[in-house]
């Protein structure tokens, strides 16, 4: 099947798809500009050639999981890194708070979308997956959950757990918490755990074998005297995480994907979510300009 | 007005948007008594929004050239240039290319 990213138009070609863009730019239909402009090309191109395009885009040669792993590495950590990466790689107080006040409200909703994956699957191993990282992220098992190693990587850079909890998310990360809540409402189980899991890529080590030129963050940060434990703690989790982790979640999208059918679907979702991963990301950097207006220039700099 | 876009001149539909750059779509709208091309009508507003507000904060009547570099995901960092003077700012804009973020630098 071949499916437009935008509208989910189907067609066993995708001469059809690409006709169907085509015509809806021709129209200058925001989303699907958009989307072309964001993911394809910003260059105009006949529909003949979009088709070709588009077709190499979505084929699976790799299968599923590492054509997520692709995308991912060629958006976050492509030619031109993500500049919220850049700024992780010798993270200043500002950002470190950035990361924090944003974050909180991620991991809130990350925990939320999970529990409609639980809830609407009829898979004993995806519920059991979905219950235990959960409850790792939220109650730990036995060592401080995610979520709280985070508010204490904020007190640790001078901020109290009150003003930690007081900011509302900035319109940015508000908006992408939105997508993946639409994701876990309209679409299917399968299409939200991609749409999920495929973001713990961006801080799996594993990445560099697979073209990314640099880690989520500098691991010498980890041994750096000039951090705080609490902000070693939070990110040595990150990092010391069993990389399989994500890996065993898509391993699961990929297996459910093809019984239920919905291969496609999964492949359009997940963009979808890259697209709000990206701007959320961004959002973390705007939090950290408040505390440090001259990250302005770096941003300058680095996009 | 001259527009540069991530380095290049844009503004006409075989240059490119001139908010994005990008040549899909077929979107016109005048600027400063100029038809400027864009790629939609949400970029179109974004780059009309910015103008305005580029006049607001200068007190200018007129843009001679503004030069954007960036994104969507990463906001941009412009320069507005009027006789001789320069402008320099960061601007992001929301879903519905309202002004979210504005900076001077
Ligand atoms: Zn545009």
């Amino acid at each position: 099947m071949s499916i437009c990213p935008v509208c989910r138009f189907r067609s066993n070609n995708w001469g059809d798809v690409a006709s169907h863009i085509h015509d809806m730019t021709s129209r200058s239909d925001p989303p699907h500009v958009m989307w072309l402009n964001r993911n394809l090309s910003s260059r105009e191109v006949s529909s003949q050639e979009l088709a070709g395009t588009l077709e190499d885009y979505f084929s699976l040669k790799g299968g599923l999981s590492s054509w997520i792993r692709g995308k991912v590495i060629e958006k976050i950590y492509g030619e031109r890194p993500h500049p919220f990466i850049l700024a992780m790689q010798k993270p200043n107080r500002a950002v470190l708070l950035g990361y924090v006040i944003e974050h909180r409200h991620f991991l809130r909703n990350w925990i939320r979308v999970l529990s409609m994956i639980v809830y609407k699957t009829d898979k004993d191993d995806v519920a059991r997956y979905e219950l235990e990282n959960i409850s790792q992220e939220f109650l730990g098992n036995g060592s401080p959950p995610h979520y709280e190693l985070l508010i204490r990587m904020g007190e640790s850079l001078g901020l109290t757990r009150d003003e930690i909890m007081s900011y509302d998310p900035l319109p940015s990360t508000s908006s992408s918490i939105k997508v993946w809540r639409n994701i876990a409402e309209t679409r299917s189980w399968v299409e939200t755990m991609a749409s999920m899991h495929s973001m713990e890529l961006i801080a799996d080590k594993s990445l560099r074998n697979y073209g990314s030129k640099m880690h989520y963050f500098n691991p010498s940060i980890l041994t750096d005297q000039d951090y705080p434990d609490a902000v070693k703690k939070f990110l040595a989790e990150g990092y010391n995480a069993d990389e399989y982790h994500a890996w065993k979640a898509l391993e699961l999208v990929e297996k459910y994907s093809q019984e239920l059918g919905v291969v496609e679907d999964v492949q359009v979702s997940f963009l979808r979510s890259l697209d709000a991963l990206s701007k959320y990301l961004m959002a973390r950097l705007e939090r950290a300009m408040e505390f440090d207006p001259n990250l302005i220039k770096f941003v300058e700099a680095v996009t | 007005m001259k527009v540069i876009t991530n380095g290049r001149e844009t503004g006409k539909k075989e240059t490119g948007c001139a908010l994005c750059g990008g040549t899909w779509g077929s979107y016109y709208e005048d600027v400063e008594d100029q038809s400027m091309f864009f790629c939609c009508d949400l970029c179109a507003k974004a780059f009309i929004n910015t103008v305005n507000e580029v006049k607001k904060r200068t007190g200018w009547d007129h843009l001679d050239q503004l030069e954007l570099k960036g994104n969507y995901y990463t906001g941009r960092t412009c320069v507005a240039r009027r006789e001789g003077k320069e402008y320099k700012f960061y601007v992001k804009f929301n879903d519905e290319a309202d002004i979210e973020t504005f900076r001077e630098l």
